[in-house]
């Protein structure tokens, strides 16, 4: 695992002596780097019991308040508005960058390094500091959010894609290079078919993902329920607070069954 | 093959149509107003990210180390509570798939809860700090590890199983001697990608004030810092892509 240690046996099995060495030493290494964490960061469970007020209080205050419902619906639909428009765009330009990172359809080397190393930029930036990065440059509301989604989305769905088109069966493939067809013709014809059903599921689970994104990027004010929510905390309206995660827990809870059923149903 | 064809070109056109849709009632800002936004802030931008503040190296640094450590917590404290969660979640252990439906309707409500929200009210009840952020990683985790756990359960060889019984065994030694050593690897794979997938929103957890390198970022953003935030930006980069190699190849040599 983490590192071998004990002496290593030549033709012979391995003596369990320094199998048990090899685990006991990773469990070291893995418990020293705990303790060293816990030491760091101060982690405290306690300070969440004591403190300014006690911990399932708290919870209390948020107990919701219904009569608030009729205004969340506004910023609710604009939310899914977000996570659409960021799904949708995302897609489209991630569906040029997959070939162009797939191995076995790259033009080339150079730009399929350059198309990779873009990518996992992209993948390494969390969806929330897409948006709080792009709020100061675009206009607060929903604009920076369906940009934070849209390179968001590209991240995530091109590395899906890529594996799944770097795993397909080359037969076609190679069966429409040795006739002459071009490479358009190529991965329209070879690449396509094999990849359309699990490419829809990805674009879905991106759909998935984009809603859970879309209800949080408001409290950095890219627009949504969380913008909401970030205006209502700074009043300590604690009760509309609790409406408002009631709602996002609810519409988070119904696009991801209707999601996962219809992905059950493509593949 | 016909009519899967006609499927596709009807979603096709039916997403852009409502994409036109949503783009006309979505509450856009004026065009011109987002233009010359950009132009005004497109200069400061450039002279910010050509040239990252390496002053703030140290800073950042240290930040995200304290990030780093606090994704290792929250994922340890979230494999742990899944550890124990993932049992109830399993039907053939409880003897039943319609026995393990409670288990697994928790799991799936812990999983939707968003991870942020767990951290604004960790963070009102215990105040700012990475406690707070560890807190609300390993309650998330629990979601996504405990139904990767009890698949993984569920998926065991009943062989080893039977035969510790078989032989006398009684149910701690079939836990013991059966269960996990069958499932270890699977947990300790899946444990450092959810460590992975932590590290990131470990990260973003300070913007709502639970700890690690997103507070001083949300500081320097409010301020427009771009020399500032090009540097902390790096580092997160550095950090999650590093991370993200050494995870992965410990993930190869388990499974």
């Amino acid at each position: 695992m983490a590192a071998d240690a004990g002496p290593v046996p030549g033709t012979l099995p391995r003596p369990p002596l320094a199998g048990r060495l090899r685990s006991l030493l990773t469990f070291a290494i893995a418990a020293a780097i705990v303790v060293i964490a816990y030491r760091q960061t101060n982690f405290n469970i306690a300070s969440l019991f004591e403190g300014t007020s006690d911990f399932f209080k708290f919870l209390g205050r948020l107990a919701p308040d219904w009569s608030y419902l009729p205004s969340v619906w506004k910023p609710l639909i604009e939310t899914l508005q977000i996570a659409y428009v960021g799904t949708f765009f995302g897609t489209l330009i991630a569906m040029p960058l997959i070939f162009l990172s797939s191995r076995n359809t790259a033009n080339d080397p150079i730009s399929m390094w350059i198309a990779r190393t873009l990518l996992t930029v992209l993948r390494s930036i969390p969806d929330l500091l897409w948006a709080a990065l792009l709020v100061p440059i675009l206009v607060v509301g929903p604009l920076p959010g369906a940009v934070a989604l849209t390179m968001f989305t590209i991240g995530v769905l091109a590395k899906l894609g890529s594996e799944t088109v770097e795993a397909i069966d080359p037969g076609p493939l190679e069966a429409l290079r040795a006739s002459g067809a071009g490479k358009v013709a190529t991965i329209v014809f070879a690449v396509v078919p094999q990849v359309a059903a699990t490419m829809i599921s990805y674009i879905l689970y991106s759909f998935e993902i984009n809603v859970r994104a879309s209800v949080i990027i408001g409290l950095v004010g890219a627009g949504g329920i969380g913008f909401l929510l970030q205006v209502r905390l700074n009043f300590f309206d604690y009760t509309a607070v609790g409406l408002i995660i009631v709602v996002i827990f609810a519409v988070v809870l119904v696009i991801d069954g209707i999601s996962v059923w219809a992905r059950s149903k493509l593949i | 093959m016909r009519r899967n064809q006609a499927l596709m070109v009807a979603g096709a056109i039916g997403s852009v149509v409502l994409l036109v849709i949503v783009l006309i009632t979505m509450d856009m800002p004026p065009w011109t107003r987002v233009v010359t936004g950009l132009q005004r802030s497109f200069p400061p931008l450039w002279r910010g990210f050509s040239r990252p503040d390496w002053e703030l190296f140290p800073l950042a640094f240290n930040a995200m180390t304290e990030t780093f450590f606090m994704a290792i917590l929250g994922t340890i404290l979230g494999g742990v509570l899944a550890f124990s969660l993932a049992f109830l979640a399993s039907g053939n252990l409880l003897g039943g798939t319609r026995w393990a439906l409670p288990g697994k309707a928790i799991l799936v409500a812990i999983h939707t809860f968003p991870e942020i929200l767990l951290a604004i009210i960790f963070v009102a009840a215990a105040g700012p700090g990475p406690t707070a952020g560890i807190m609300a990683m390993g309650i998330h985790s629990i979601g996504f590890l405990g139904k990767i756990f009890s698949d993984v359960i569920e998926g065991i060889d009943q062989g080893p199983m039977e035969a510790i019984r078989a032989s006398g065994g009684n149910q701690l030694h079939v836990f013991i001697h059966s269960v996990v050593p069958q499932v270890l690897p699977e947990f300790m794979s899946n444990l450092l990608y959810r460590f992975e997938i932590n590290l990131r929103s470990a990260a973003v957890l300070g913007l709502v004030g639970a700890g690690g390198i997103g507070g001083p970022l949300i500081q320097r953003l409010q301020f427009r810092r771009w020399d500032e935030i090009s540097m902390l930006l790096l580092v997160i980069i550095a950090f999650v892509v590093v991370v993200d190699a050494i995870s992965s190849r410990l993930r190869r040599n388990l499974v």
